[in-house]
């Protein structure tokens, strides 16, 4: 069977620590290098952060040249110009200039209507006061710290604390990440740019409560939890999620794909672009580090737990120091089946031998994962 | 368990569906926000730190201003400690800037004298002895001395008169007349002291020479347009188009204006009224000192043209202009009996007590961002997100359905269901509370669906798996539901708290799309609980279908067992042994 057809199934065990070895250092490097561009490229901050004018022209005859003259004749020649089109085939010159301009925009407004031969009316003009953006910036700040806080209040209350510190440093990497794309292409921060950021913090946090979530539920599972140790668990969890993950993030892209390609691509939008390129980066991001950081380090903040510690020094004995973390799969102990299916499901288990009826161990190919058996002298009924 | 879920089921959709029945009956439409359909939008903030009923105060000014333009949805919202301004499909972009942005104080200044509008200065010097010169108009009757140059251009200075009783035409230029040598001292009867201008006696310092120093225009530049100095201001012509490049093409005078005398803040109402067939307006100041004695103070200098005030008129400056010069045409005034009349018609009448009542802002705004968006690229922007976010639903739809079957068409009615509640609110809020839908709020929306499926691909996951570990699909349903319930609850709330804090602390664009990814998020709770969860128990312990995992895209089991017997047994008899 192949890995989509077992994913399909429900009957994916990887061992996603192979995963961490190669990708907990990756996830590494790239914040070193995000961190690195940040401080040595910076960011190329729009007009809403640093104050400045952009003009928007309608016109089909107005090429950059004239724009340039037009803005050279105000005093305004280094303005930065290009040209965009928008749904209906018109051109649309839009022309961005410093700080400096915002004072003299109606001026600018009417320079460039006479040479375009529009009405200054037609002309989108936007225009920022240079302290704004350090507004919007310290409320974005603001806002970011609360978020923090309070998720991970949130998180420590609903499931635990460790939890909590996982979900953080994952949503935190994501943000790194996409303020290191930005930073390292050099592409225009704007207020779009901003809140799309945010929305991947809600996102990254989504996909990693889905999966501790999953976690506590599995720990309540009667005899689960003394079989496997906690990294055990957290891969199970995984396991069990990973469909959920794929699917999700696929449904969630391709509305986001939709808007970058054709609202912006083909429509020409440029709000919609730049929501919607941070949103990539950010989702991607946000289910790649709920698989990655948040659950490894979770499970290797359990593991220090004296309890955890105990189990899997136990375990390990019972191994010889190799404690599988697959195959438990379906492993489910039969006391949790209700009576009717009890039989017929034990599948996996070598301690029930009668159903066979489904379980990995006809699906799987012969000879595949371990099976740990239950450590027998816990065993109970 | 079935019964009850259908009622469940049917109460949602009557009334999820009713109300947005209701709310296309009615014709609630989704507010536009201006980026979407074009308008002007900017960002108020003060200069200084000032507490927040000043802030709301302001509001209510700007408010007044905007609907006096006639703007059909204008957004006034305190927003921290900024101001939003949007309105929407507003034409003549840079007139509703500078009325919204207008924040200087109304303040009353005495006339020294009136200038031509676009002489040099030191021609204007030479004329301001000619006292009354335009002031004084074809409707104020008495206009005896006009042998200045500029008498058919200032044709709108009004006077001030009592508006009582019968009082005709209010213009009672009467025995005071305008041409009143400035020689005698003013009858300071009324006034209680004359410390701010001194009353007899020699010419007041402040009308014996004009201000030298102008700008080239020949009018005092914008930063020394300071309250206590004599300032040359213009008298502006309202219809008229301004120039950036030749400003002086719209001035209809220049006034020379002694200090002022009193501010707006003297002012408790006015209103533009219709008596005796003539436009007039009638200011209500305030009673005391700060009210209507103090421009009793300067009416009784100026009614007898005392060398403080030698043209009789009192100059009402708003923001650096002179929005009208009126004679002042009694002595002495009863705080609500006062009438200023001229040629006004309604309009101007109105455009007048408008200034008057809401001239002055308590604290000083300073534009931080401004946007004006043209309708096209507004309906550009519109099309684009939803075509956009059409495709990207069509996709996740055949997605949804290539891989959970009927399941996956169930998510899709339960968005759907969704949307229609988000558009019944939207509709709601935008016809009630005057929130707009933005692009930010759009892209929100859009992103919203991956929300909205998640909570089912996260119930249909358990869903498998449970059938996965053997058990029936009947009796995964509601073990699988309270599981991933309480998951989507846990996830849900993160992002509804998330979008919380964005809503309360941030401005502007994030606002917009916090408020809308929070909505989503509860819509998606409401929406999983009351529609989706007894949808799918009643289609998998529905006979027909229930007996068909694949339908549901959960894998059948193979051959070997079904052989076995096993889970299957369940299903046969489904919708019959369980309660």
């Amino acid at each position: 069977m192949s890995g989509i057809a077992r994913l399909y199934r429900g009957d994916n065990d990887y061992d996603f620590r192979k995963l961490w070895r190669i990708a907990l250092p990756l996830s590494a490097v790239l914040v070193v290098i995000s961190v690195v561009s940040l401080f040595t490229r910076g960011l190329n901050l729009g007009i809403d952060f640093e104050g400045g004018g952009v003009w928007e022209v309608p016109s089909q005859d107005f090429s950059i040249g004239d724009a340039r003259d037009a803005m050279g004749s105000v005093g305004e020649a280094d303005a930065k110009i290009t040209t965009l089109t928008n749904s209906s085939g018109d051109q649309i010159v839009r022309i961005q200039a410093g700080a400096e301009s915002v004072t003299r925009s109606g001026e600018i407004t009417e320079t460039l209507a006479d040479a375009a031969g529009v009405q200054p009316d037609e002309i989108s003009v936007s225009t920022v006061g240079p302290s704004w953006g350090d507004n919007i910036t310290d409320k974005a700040v603001r806002a970011l710290v609360m978020f923090f806080v309070i998720m991970a209040i949130y998180i420590a209350l609903t499931l635990e604390w460790r939890m909590a510190v996982g979900a953080l440093v994952a949503v935190a990497h994501d943000i790194v990440i996409s303020v290191g794309v930005y930073s390292l292409f050099q592409l225009e921060v704007t207020p779009a740019t901003v809140v799309a950021f945010l929305t991947i913090l809600g996102f990254s946090l989504y996909d990693t409560i889905v999966v501790f979530d999953k976690v506590k539920e599995n720990q309540a599972r009667v005899g689960l939890a003394n079989r496997t140790t906690y990294t055990g668990l957290m891969n199970l969890s995984l396991n069990q999620t990973l469909m959920r993950s794929v699917n999700t993030t696929v449904v969630t892209v391709v509305p986001v794909l939709s808007i970058l390609l054709i609202g912006a691509v083909l429509l020409g939008a440029v709000t919609l672009e730049e929501f919607g390129f941070a949103l990539l980066i950010g989702l991607v991001s946000g289910a790649y580090s709920s698989i990655v950081v948040a659950s490894s380090l979770v499970a290797a903040l359990k593991e220090r737990e004296p309890r955890n510690r105990q189990l899997r020094e136990r375990l390990e004995r019972s191994y010889d120091g190799a404690v599988p973390v697959t195959g438990i799969r379906h492993a489910t102990p039969a006391a949790m089946r209700p009576a009717a299916t009890a039989a017929a499901s034990v599948g996996g288990s070598p301690a029930s031998s009668s159903g066979a009826s489904r379980g990995p161990g006809v699906d799987r190919p012969a000879g595949g994962t371990a099976i740990p058996p239950r450590p027998r002298k816990k065993k109970r009924r | 368990m079935r019964r009850k879920g259908l009622r469940g089921l049917l109460t949602f959709l009557v009334l999820s569906i009713g109300a947005f029945v209701a709310v296309l009956a009615v014709g609630y439409k989704p507010l536009l926000g201006l980026d979407l359909q074009g308008g002007v939008s900017v960002v108020l903030q003060p200069s200084e730190d000032v507490p927040t009923d000043q802030l709301d105060q302001a509001i209510d000014i700007i408010r007044s201003r905007v609907d006096a333009l006639g703007v059909a949805e204008p957004d006034i919202s305190r927003q921290g400690d900024t101001i939003l301004v949007q309105l929407p499909g507003v034409e003549n972009q840079t007139r509703a800037l500078d009325l919204v942005g207008q924040t200087a104080e109304l303040r009353f200044r005495p006339v020294c004298g009136v200038l031509p509008a676009t002489d040099a200065v030191d021609a204007g010097a030479t004329t301001t002895t000619t006292a009354p010169a335009g002031g004084t108009t074809n409707t104020t009757a008495p206009t005896t001395d006009s042998s200045a140059t500029d008498t058919t251009e200032s044709g709108l200075a009004p006077a001030v008169g009592l508006g009582t009783g019968e009082s005709a035409g209010a213009v009672q230029a009467d025995p005071t007349t305008s041409t009143a040598p400035p020689t005698t001292a003013p009858p300071t009867t009324d006034t209680p002291t004359a410390t701010t201008v001194p009353a007899t006696g020699e010419p007041s310092a402040d009308c014996t020479a004009p201000p030298t120093d102008v700008n080239r225009n020949g009018i005092t530049r914008r930063v020394d347009d300071n309250a206590e100095d004599p300032v040359i201001l213009p008298e502006v012509d309202p219809d008229c188009d301004i120039d950036p490049a030749d400003p002086t093409a719209c001035w209809v005078a220049r006034y020379w204006l002694g200090p002022t005398a009193l501010k707006g803040d003297a002012l408790s109402d006015a209103s533009a009224t219709f008596p005796n067939n003539q436009w007039v307006v009638n200011p209500i100041f305030k009673s005391g000192a700060d009210g209507i004695d103090a421009f009793n103070e300067v009416a009784a200098l100026c009614n007898t043209a005392s060398p403080s005030c030698p043209t009789t008129q009192l100059a009402i400056v708003l923001d650096g202009v002179v929005i009208s010069a009126p004679q002042i045409n009694e002595p002495s005034f009863q705080r609500d009996q006062i009438q200023i009349s001229g040629s006004f018609d309604e309009g101007s009448a109105k455009d007048l007590a408008l200034v008057l009542r809401y001239g002055a802002l308590p604290i000083e705004l300073e534009p931080q961002q401004t946007q004006t968006v043209s309708a096209t690229l507004g309906t550009d922007a519109l099309h684009a997100g939803l075509v956009a976010g059409l495709i990207g639903l069509a996709i996740a739809t055949v997605l949804m359905i290539a891989y959970y079957r009927l399941l996956g068409v169930l998510a899709i009615v339960s968005l759907l269901s969704g949307a229609m509640m988000l558009w019944t609110i939207i509709a709601y809020l935008g016809e009630t509370r005057g929130l707009a839908l933005t692009l930010a709020g759009v892209t929100g929306i859009i992103v919203s669906i991956g929300v909205s499926l998640d909570s089912n691909v996260v119930y249909y996951e358990h869903l498998k798996e449970d059938v996965a570990n053997g058990r029936t699909l009947r009796s995964s349903v509601e073990r699988s539901f309270s599981n991933a319930f309480s998951t989507i609850v846990k996830a849900d709330m993160a992002s509804i708290i998330g979008a919380a804090i964005l809503y309360f602390l941030t401005v502007g664009a994030v606002r917009g799309f916090a408020f809308y990814l929070g909505l989503a998020a509860l819509l998606d709770l409401v929406a999983f609980y009351f529609l989706l969860k007894p949808m799918v128990a009643l289609l998998v312990t529905s006979r027909r279908f229930g007996a068909h995992p694949s339908w549901f895209g959960i894998p059948e089991r193979s051959a070997a067992a079904d052989g076995a017997g096993g889970p299957i047994v369940g299903l046969d008899d489904a919708g019959e042994d369980v309660p």
